[in-house]
Formats: C-alpha cells, sequence, structure tokens
C-alpha cells in the first residue's frame, strides 16, 4: 500500500511510534512464519525543480505494486509476499534526500532503495544505503561516475552514455554519407555534461571534426552568444544536450538566428512529450538518443511480459499520455526486481545484493546485465526522431520505423 | 564571429533585462527595501500571461494591461499591510520579510501552477539584416520593454504622482510635512515596482519558458543590473540592463557561454566596491 | 549578559543532543547533527550580523568553500581531521581577504554584495570543473564504520564546533572586541571618531563569522559523502541562517542556539505535517517573526508575560 500525504499527516511522534509498533509486529509475524511484505523505499522529488520526474517515477511504483499485489505479490522461497512500496517527498533538495533515506532504512525497515531522479541525489541516497548495507536500484542516472566511486551496492538499469554516444555517430556517419563536421554544445550538469563530453570523444575517434565545443552555465536564459557561435561555424552536425526547457529555447534561438544544419540532435529531448508539445513545428526534425521507447519490442518475465502489455497498462494509468524512457526504465527495474528477489530466495540485504550483481535477464524494457561497476552494460540503444507528429525510431535496425530525415532540404 | 551579430544580440537581450530589473531599483531606491519577492513577481506575470493565453486564447498582448493591473494590486497590498509596518527598520529586517513573503508566493504558484516549464509561442520569425539574425519575438519582446521603461520615466518626470515618488525618495521627512501622504506612495510605489516585473515576466514568456525554479535567477539578474547601472532611476536601469546583454553577449564568445553569467557577476562585485553609485547612478543611496 | 540558569540550560541542551544516539534512532540522530551544524552557523552569523549589524548573507558561501576545500584535500589523500583544519584556515584567509574588499560597503550595498559572493562563488566551483568536479559534483572518501558510529561520531564532533562557537561568542561578548562591535552597530561613525579601529573591528568580526562555517562546511562533506555547486552554496541556507539567530534574538549570547532549535523542530514538525505547504508556513514564521518577536525569544519579556497570565486568572477567580 502506497503512504500518501493523509497517510504523513500524523505528527512525527505519532508516525515512529507507529512504526516502531509496526515493525516490530511484522518481526513477530514473520518469525511465526507468515509472509512478510517486500518494502520499497522511494525518495520521491514530488515538489520542486524535479517535481515532474519524480512524478513519472511515482506514478509507474503504484501500477507495479498494484499490479503484483493483485496477482498475489512475490513468490520467495515458495512463499507469496506482497510488496510495499514506501515513498517520501524529498522536495528536489540533496540534503533531505538523504535524511529521507535513512529515515526509510531505519524506521521503515526497508529492503531496498529505489533512487531518486539524476545522478547527484543518486549519490547522496546510494551512500546512505552503502552504509547500511542496503542495495540501492537506480533507474534514472546514466552517468558513468555515479558509479564509479565502488559502491557496491548500486545498480543502475541506464546504459553508460557511451553506449548512446558511439552508436549515434557510427549510425549518422553510415547514413549521411557527407558529414563531416559536428558542434557540440552541452549543459554544465552532470548527465548533459556527460552527454557532451562522450559525443565529443566518439565523433574524435570516428574522424569527425569538432568546430564547435562548449558548455553552458546552469541558470544560462539567453543562448544567442553561444549559437551564433554555432551557426557561424556552419556544422553539418548540431548536438546540443540540457534539459527539456534549455532545449526548447535553444531550439527556437537555433530557427530565429538562422542555423541550417542538417541534423540537429537535442539530448533527450525527443523523448519527452513537453518538448514537442511547446515546440510545435519546430520540433520536426530533432533527433535524439534515448534508452527506451515504447515502440521497441522485447519479451521477458514479470508484472509486464511484454512492452506492449505494459504500454497498454500505461495509457490507462496515464489517461493516454505516452509513457518515456523514465517510465520505462523505472517500471523495468521493478520487474527485474522481481527476479532478483527470487533468486536471492530471502529479503536479506546482502543476498539481494547478490543477486542482483548476477543479474542477466531480458525484461520489457530490454537486456539488464549489471557490468562491474553496476551499471547495465545493454547496447543497442533507441535512436529516434521527430517526424510531423509522430516519434519515429531510426536504430537499431530491429526495430527501426522509419529512415532519418535531413532538416533544411 | 560577426561583432555585429554579437552586439545586436546583447542589445536584444539588454532591453528585457532592463525592463527586468527598473521595478527592483525603483523599489530599492524609493522605499531602501531590496525586495526579495521580486522574482516571483516576474513569474507570476509570465505564468498569468500563459494560462490566459493556453486556456483561453486571450493574446499575450492583451494581457500586458491586465497583468500589470493584477500585479499592481497584489504590490500595493503587500506594501500596505505588510512592508509599511517596517520600512524604516534596517535592511536585514525588511530584506528578511520579503523573503519570508516570497516562500509563501512562491509556494502558491508551485501548488497551483506546477513547476512545469510554460512558455507562450508565437512564432513569428525572424529579420534577415545585412546578415544579422534579429528574431521577432525578441524584438517585439525590447520593443515592449523599452516602450513600458519610457513610460515609467514619463510618469516618474511629469505626473503628480511620479513626482511626489521622487519626492520622497529624496526626504520622506520633508515630503510629508509637505502634504504627501508618505505610506500612500511607498505603496504606490511598490505597486509599481510589482507592475514592471509583472509585465517583464509577461513578456519573457515570449522568449523563454518561465517556471518557478527562476525565480532565484530573475532575482540575480536584477541585482546585477541594478548595480551596473544605479539605484533608484529609470536611465540607470536602463543602462544597466543593456550594460549587462552586452556583457553576457561578447563574454560568451570571449570566454565562451560557460562563463558568462560568471562574469556578470564579477562585473557588478567589482562595481560595487569601486563604484557602487553604479554607471549613472545618483550619489547618496548608498 | 547571560544567566547561570540560561548557561545550564544550554549545557542541558549539548547533553540533550550528544546522548540522542543511546536513545534514538539514526534518522534522530541526523536531525540533531543537522541541528549542531546550524547552530554553529548561527552562531558564526551572530559575530557579523548580530553584534556588528552588518546584514551579511554570505554563510552559504563560507560553507560552501569550506566543504569543498574539505572535499578536494581529501580526494588528495589528506587524512579527514587535517582536511577540516586546511579548510577552516582557507575560509578563514578567504573572508579575511572579502572582508578588507566588501566592509568597505554598508547597508543594502553590502547585503547585495554578499550575496553576490554566494553566487559567485557557486558558478566558479562549478565552471571549475577540473578541480572541483563542476556540476558532476565531487566525492569524497566515506568512513565505513557501521552507521550508528559514523552517526554520534558526527554528531559529537558538530556539537563540539557549536561548543566552540558559543565559547568564542561568550567571550567576545565579554571582550573589548565585542564592545567595540557593538559600537559600529550604535553608531560607526562615531565609533571611528572616538578610536575604535573600525576596519580592523569589522574584519575580525567577519572573520570569525566565516572559518567555523568553513569547518563546519568540511565535516559536513565528509559526512555526507558527495558534495555539488547546487546544494553547496544556497541562497535559501545563506538567508535561512540568520532567521534563525534572529529568531532567538540576534546580537545575544544564547540567541542562535536557541534560534536554531525552534527554527529546526518548526522546520522539522512542519515538514513532516504540511507536505505541500511547508515554504509558505515557513514564510508566515518569518513573517510573524518580524512583526511579533523583533528581538527574538530571548527578548520577550516572559515575567511580564506570567504575571499577565496570572493576573487574567485572579481575576477569574473570585467567582
Amino acid at each position: 500500500m502506497l503512504k500518501t500525504s493523509h497517510a504523513k499527516t500524523r505528527s512525527a511522534l505519532l508516525t515512529s511510534i507507529a512504526l516502531t509498533c509496526g515493525v516490530s509486529v511484522a518481526l513477530a509475524a514473520s518469525a511465526a512464519g507468515a509472509q512478510e511484505t517486500v518494502r520499497i523505499g522511494a525518495p520521491l522529488a514530488l515538489t520542486g525543480g524535479l517535481a515532474d520526474e519524480g512524478k513519472k517515477q511515482e506514478l509507474v511504483y503504484k501500477m507495479w505494486e498494484e499490479k503484483v499485489n493483485a496477482a498475489g505479490g512475490i513468490e520467495i522461497d515458495g512463499q507469496k509476499h506482497p510488496v510495499e512500496i514506501i515513498e517520501y517527498d524529498y522536495q528536489t533538495d540533496g540534503p533531505r534526500a538523504g535524511q529521507l533515506a535513512e529515515r526509510l532504512i531505519n524506521e521503515d525497515d526497508v529492503h531496498v532503495l529505489m533512487s531518486p531522479f539524476g545522478s547527484g541525489h543518486t549519490k547522496i541516497a546510494a551512500t546512505v544505503g552503502q552504509r547500511y548495507r542496503i542495495p540501492t536500484i537506480a533507474c534514472v542516472a546514466s552517468s558513468e561516475s555515479v558509479y564509479t566511486q565502488g559502491n557496491p551496492y548500486l545498480f543502475g538499469t541506464l546504459s553508460p552514455n557511451a553506449h548512446m554516444t558511439e552508436a549515434m555517430v557510427t549510425y549518422l556517419k553510415d547514413k549521411v554519407p557527407g558529414l563531416e563536421t559536428v558542434a557540440v554544445y552541452g549543459r554544465d550538469d552532470v548527465f548533459p555534461k556527460s552527454m557532451a563530453e562522450a559525443t565529443v570523444k566518439a565523433a574524435e575517434d570516428q574522424g569527425l571534426e569538432i568546430v564547435y565545443n562548449q558548455l553552458y552555465a546552469v541558470g544560462t536564459m539567453d543562448h544567442a552568444a553561444g549559437i551564433s557561435s554555432i551557426v557561424a561555424a556552419e556544422p553539418d552536425w548540431i548536438y546540443v544536450s540540457g534539459y527539456t526547457q534549455d532545449l526548447i529555447v535553444i531550439r527556437r534561438q537555433l530557427a530565429d538566428l538562422g542555423a541550417k544544419a542538417p541534423i540537429v540532435t537535442m539530448v533527450t529531448g525527443p523523448a519527452y512529450v513537453e518538448f514537442t508539445e511547446a515546440l510545435g513545428d519546430l520540433a520536426d526534425g530533432i533527433s535524439s538518443q534515448t534508452w527506451w521507447h515504447h515502440s521497441v519490442d522485447y519479451e521477458g518475465e514479470g508484472a509486464w511480459k511484454t512492452t506492449d502489455e505494459f504500454y497498454q497498462d500505461f495509457m490507462e494509468a496515464s489517461g493516454g499520455q505516452d509513457p518515456d524512457y523514465i517510465h520505462g526504465s523505472c517500471a523495468g527495474a521493478l520487474v527485474m526486481l522481481e527476479d532478483v528477489l527470487k533468486r536471492a530466495g530471502s529479503l536479506d540485504g546482502e543476498a539481494i545484493r547478490e543477486a542482483l550483481a548476477s543479474t542477466e535477464i531480458t525484461t520489457f524494457y530490454g537486456p539488464i546485465d549489471f557490468g562491474e561497476n553496476g551499471m547495465n552494460q545493454a547496447r543497442d540503444l533507441p535512436i529516434i526522431q521527430v517526424q510531423g507528429e509522430n516519434i519515429e525510431v531510426l536504430y537499431p535496425e530491429s526495430i527501426a520505423t522509419a529512415e532519418i530525415k535531413l532538416l533544411n532540404e | 564571429m560577426d561583432l555585429g551579430q554579437v552586439l545586436a544580440n546583447g542589445i536584444v537581450l539588454g532591453a528585457l533585462y532592463a525592463c527586468l530589473a527598473v521595478g527592483f531599483s525603483l523599489v530599492w531606491g524609493v522605499l531602501n527595501v531590496i525586495n526579495m519577492l521580486h522574482g516571483s513577481f516576474i513569474i507570476l506575470g509570465g505564468y498569468l500571461t500563459f494560462f490566459a493565453w493556453h486556456l483561453f486564447g486571450v493574446h499575450p498582448l492583451l494581457m500586458l494591461p491586465v497583468v500589470g493591473a493584477l500585479l499592481f494590486c497584489l504590490g500595493y497590498f503587500l506594501q500596505a499591510v505588510f512592508i509599511n509596518k517596517v520600512v524604516t527598520a534596517p535592511v536585514l529586517t525588511t530584506l528578511t520579510l520579503t523573503f519570508g513573503l516570497d516562500m509563501i508566493l512562491y509556494n502558491f504558484m508551485t501548488v497551483y501552477f506546477s513547476a512545469t516549464p510554460r512558455q507562450v509561442t508565437l512564432d513569428l520569425g525572424s529579420i534577415d539584416l545585412f546578415g544579422i539574425y534579429l528574431p521577432n519575438e525578441r524584438l517585439l519582446g525590447m520593443a515592449l520593454a523599452l516602450l513600458l521603461t519610457g513610460l515609467l520615466f514619463v510618469t516618474m518626470r511629469s505626473s503628480s504622482i511620479g513626482r511626489a515618488i521622487v519626492a520622497v525618495r529624496m526626504d520622506r521627512f520633508a515630503a510629508a510635512l509637505m502634504g504627501i501622504k508618505v505610506n500612500r506612495i511607498y505603496a504606490i510605489t511598490f505597486g509599481i515596482g510589482a507592475l514592471m516585473a509583472g509585465t517583464a515576466g509577461a513578456l519573457f514568456a515570449l522568449v523563454y519558458p518561465v517556471t518557478t525554479n527562476l525565480t532565484g535567477i530573475f532575482l540575480g539578474k536584477a541585482f546585477v543590473v541594478c548595480v551596473i547601472g544605479g539605484l533608484g532611476s529609470v536611465p540607470g536601469a536602463l543602462v544597466g540592463g543593456l550594460a549587462l546583454g552586452l556583457i553576457e553577449s561578447i563574454s560568451g564568445v570571449v570566454f565562451g557561454p560557460q562563463h558568462s553569467l560568471t562574469v556578470g557577476f564579477v562585473v557588478m562585485l567589482v562595481l560595487l566596491v569601486f563604484r557602487p553609485t553604479g554607471l549613472v547612478g545618483v550619489k547618496g543611496y548608498e | 549578559m547571560m544567566s547561570r540558569l540560561g548557561l545550564a540550560l544550554f549545557a542541558l541542551w549539548i547533553v540533550v543532543l550528544a546522548t540522542t544516539p543511546f536513545y534514538a534512532d539514526n534518522s534522530i540522530v541526523r536531525t540533531a547533527i543537522m541541528l549542531a551544524m546550524y547552530s554553529v552557523l548561527a552562531f558564526s552569523w551572530n559575530f557579523i550580523g548580530g553584534f556588528t549589524g552588518y546584514p551579511s548573507f554570505s554563510t552559504a558561501a563560507f560553507f560552501g568553500l569550506g566543504s569543498y576545500a574539505g572535499a578536494i584535500a581529501q580526494t588528495h589523500g589528506v587524512p579527514m581531521g587535517f582536511a577540516w583544519v586546511i579548510a577552516t584556515v582557507f575560509v578563514a584567509a578567504f573572508a579575511a581577504g572579502l572582508g578588507m574588499i566588501l566592509l568597505r560597503l554598508r547597508g543594502h550595498y553590502f547585503a547585495i554584495g554578499s550575496i553576490g559572493v554566494v553566487e559567485v562563488c557557486r558558478l566558479v566551483v562549478s565552471s571549475w570543473s577540473g578541480v572541483t568536479g563542476g556540476g558532476n559534483g565531487l566525492n569524497v572518501p566515506l568512513l565505513m564504520w557501521a552507521p550508528d558510529t559514523v552517526g554520534a561520531f558526527f554528531l559529537w564532533v558538530m556539537l563540539g564546533l557549536m561548543v566552540i562557537a558559543f565559547a568564542l561568542t561568550a567571550f567576545v561578548d565579554n571582550h573589548r572586541l565585542g564592545f567595540g562591535l557593538k559600537c559600529i552597530r550604535q553608531n560607526e561613525d562615531a565609533a571611528d571618531m572616538v578610536g575604535v579601529n573600525t576596519t580592523f573591528y569589522k574584519v575580525s568580526a567577519y572573520i570569525l563569522s566565516a572559518f567555523l562555517c568553513g569547518t563546519a562546511g568540511a565535516v559536513y562533506a565528509s559526512w555526507i559523502g558527495y558534495i555539488d555547486p547546487t546544494d553547496s552554496f544556497q541562497i535559501l541556507l545563506t538567508v535561512k541562517v540568520p532567521v534563525m539567530a534572529l529568531l532567538g534574538g540576534a546580537g545575544t549570547v544564547l540567541g542562535p542556539a536557541v534560534g536554531t532549535a525552534a527554527f529546526v523542530v518548526m522546520e522539522e514538525f512542519v515538514w513532516a505535517n504540511f507536505l505541500n505547504w511547508n515554504r509558505a508556513i515557513l514564510g508566515i514564521i518569518i513573517v510573524v517573526l518580524i512583526f511579533f518577536l523583533p528581538g527574538g525569544l530571548l527578548k520577550i519579556s516572559y515575567r511580564r508575560m506570567i504575571n499577565r497570565l496570572k493576573g487574567r486568572e485572579s481575576a477569574g477567580a473570585p467567582v
């Protein structure tokens, strides 16, 4: 059962007393052989700067919880265990995320943490998890710097950024014969920065000329200076990374300032409905990489066995909005957790961690196989492009729905 | 890289900055209050414009006077009920009070409008002037910003209210002796400050997605513009705004976009220390 | 200035906080650590904002620089305790240099300048990625002791800092320095004229307001294990700390501790109970503070209040 806000209106003291009682009852019950609830802790950004992303996570968490409990729970060691996702709002405030992770582990006695959105907050929550030897699953943190800290309790379902950029450069070189120069313009922030850097590296490795390579500061409201320089460099390919809000402004200013590049990639703009809605016609032709798209077609086990099954359920739950990669990855992570818990055979943190480390399955979200650093090693991530009203998949070939369309032709 | 384009970018942006900061400057100059609510006023103006356009199809230009009137009332109310009570207290008190009020307003906006970025999309294209691109939406924003700032300038100069405001700024006691109701003038000034912030926000919604996450950034811009230009005068804000627009535009090309914001703040700190009256400021406010 | 009762209550308060690891769980201990940390910041701010009356909003800059200095030292292999010392010295030197420049300003200009410093620090730290990790943030080597031990350790370190900050406050209050600072608050020009070396006094107060913030920042970084520019240089923090000191009573010896305790307890309560409205409620608390408690909690005349209550009771009694 989800703890919603009314549940939190009790005073802190009452909550802790109630929880302490609850925990002891639960302990007594488990000793008596009844099925212990699988408790999953989720600090979420439901208000503040990352509220939109946090609500996406919350939506699929709820869907999964209902679906699994309707089926009687997860079978661990021959017994069905119901699941409970305990969520708190950390208000997009880093220190709060840490505080809540500590509270979830100590007071709510969770077995696993689902990390909040974004790389920075993931680090904070995962650090707390590591101290208590509780595994943290990150479904929306893709920067390798998050995973290179030797935290053996942190696992991420998104693949490293480099996997995306290499495939993108290879694909474009293959499909667009005249491609020679690229301009890279990235936001100076964990994820967008690492995407920009990975693209520069991949492009250099494959013989493209980098004609512009700059970062813009967080809080930049006007990109005319950077974009005028890019336009003057006349690149064949403009690669921009940032958050939706930045990308909307940059796309408009590119048009306003007369950019003529045939390929414009904005990561991860087209993966979000908000991007295409705000830009209208200007979104047409923008390409991006993404970790998941609902037109991919994978099969696996768990609450949702196929991508389509998830898509149908999601459309119902969201009132007709398409899911994006945040939804896909977070739902995929939970589906994976079903398998992990079965293999772990108990709810002990160490057992879950070991089962996580040896994961090698395919879910509706795609293949999940954690590498040494705890990141998903899957390759062949989709490249998408806005074409007219639709988002088309260009790559990988097995699931492609269209060929790339060049701009300004 | 075309110098003309860099300068044009800077001027277009600078006019918007000027409009954004002039209300803040006025309040600081007349009331001696650092108005921490300013950023939220701007966002509120932007949101009102967006929702009127998005939900009811009201054209942003038609909304401009409505937004101005609403924000004026809000500002008048806040000053008359709250800030007037402590307006003569040290800066720590007034700053903290407006910060507290800002937390309340901010919270209301996140609950009712959410933090989702919202932008009015008019798609007006751009003009190509001898190879210099001038986006029409920004030109429109700039023209309106200059018009509003000009209107304020004329009001301050030639209307009786404007002259009363100037009189209170120069010497509140003398003004009170002359029969000017100082508290009422304060409320009107604060209302005008909010009005200018709200209309600036409405103009910004044309070129930039507004979200409550931006309140701090807008407030920071107002700080910088006021210090660069000099306080309390409309021409000061205009000069400061244009200067900041040009500084950001030029340093974005020279040092790279990553550092253009830093340069703006550093210029502010340097001016603050060596020339606190700003480029065209009036002496006597430091 | 400070009554024996006040001192006894403060000692009791320290004991209550210090023993949380023995009777409460780790999330309460975490709150206690934050409380001690905010107390350090509020005590520090009190030197410049309370005693001297300068509206300084640079606390977040000192705190953030301290956490970065400590974290960078630690990632380069400097032992933890020594890294804290480095951070302290670095921030003190920074404050000395900055103070010489910034303290020439007064009133609003000083306020704006001190806020501007926070923003410049944030921007410089985020763009200087070679050293600071930029937007990626910085990981600090984690203490891999048992969670309970880690919590207790950092709690006691922060409480130690809090006691030092308090002792310094008490010392300055009774010392010539404190007297000079209060003169500056009353009338700087007059103080200058009667021979108070105002520049020296002001810069001293500024350094006092900074260096323990630096230590607290470094300790915080070691404890949390990860810092980034946005969380380290927060405008909210830079306003929250003066509000805490004001709530208790700016310029008093125990005010910062009282104010911080009241603020944090209120914040935790509001935050646990009014999820969507906590910011507005904190805003309302600030507004109420400004109008009804201008001198802070310590300046309320409790005796008169009790007498009034008693009076009311006795007025009702005869019936």
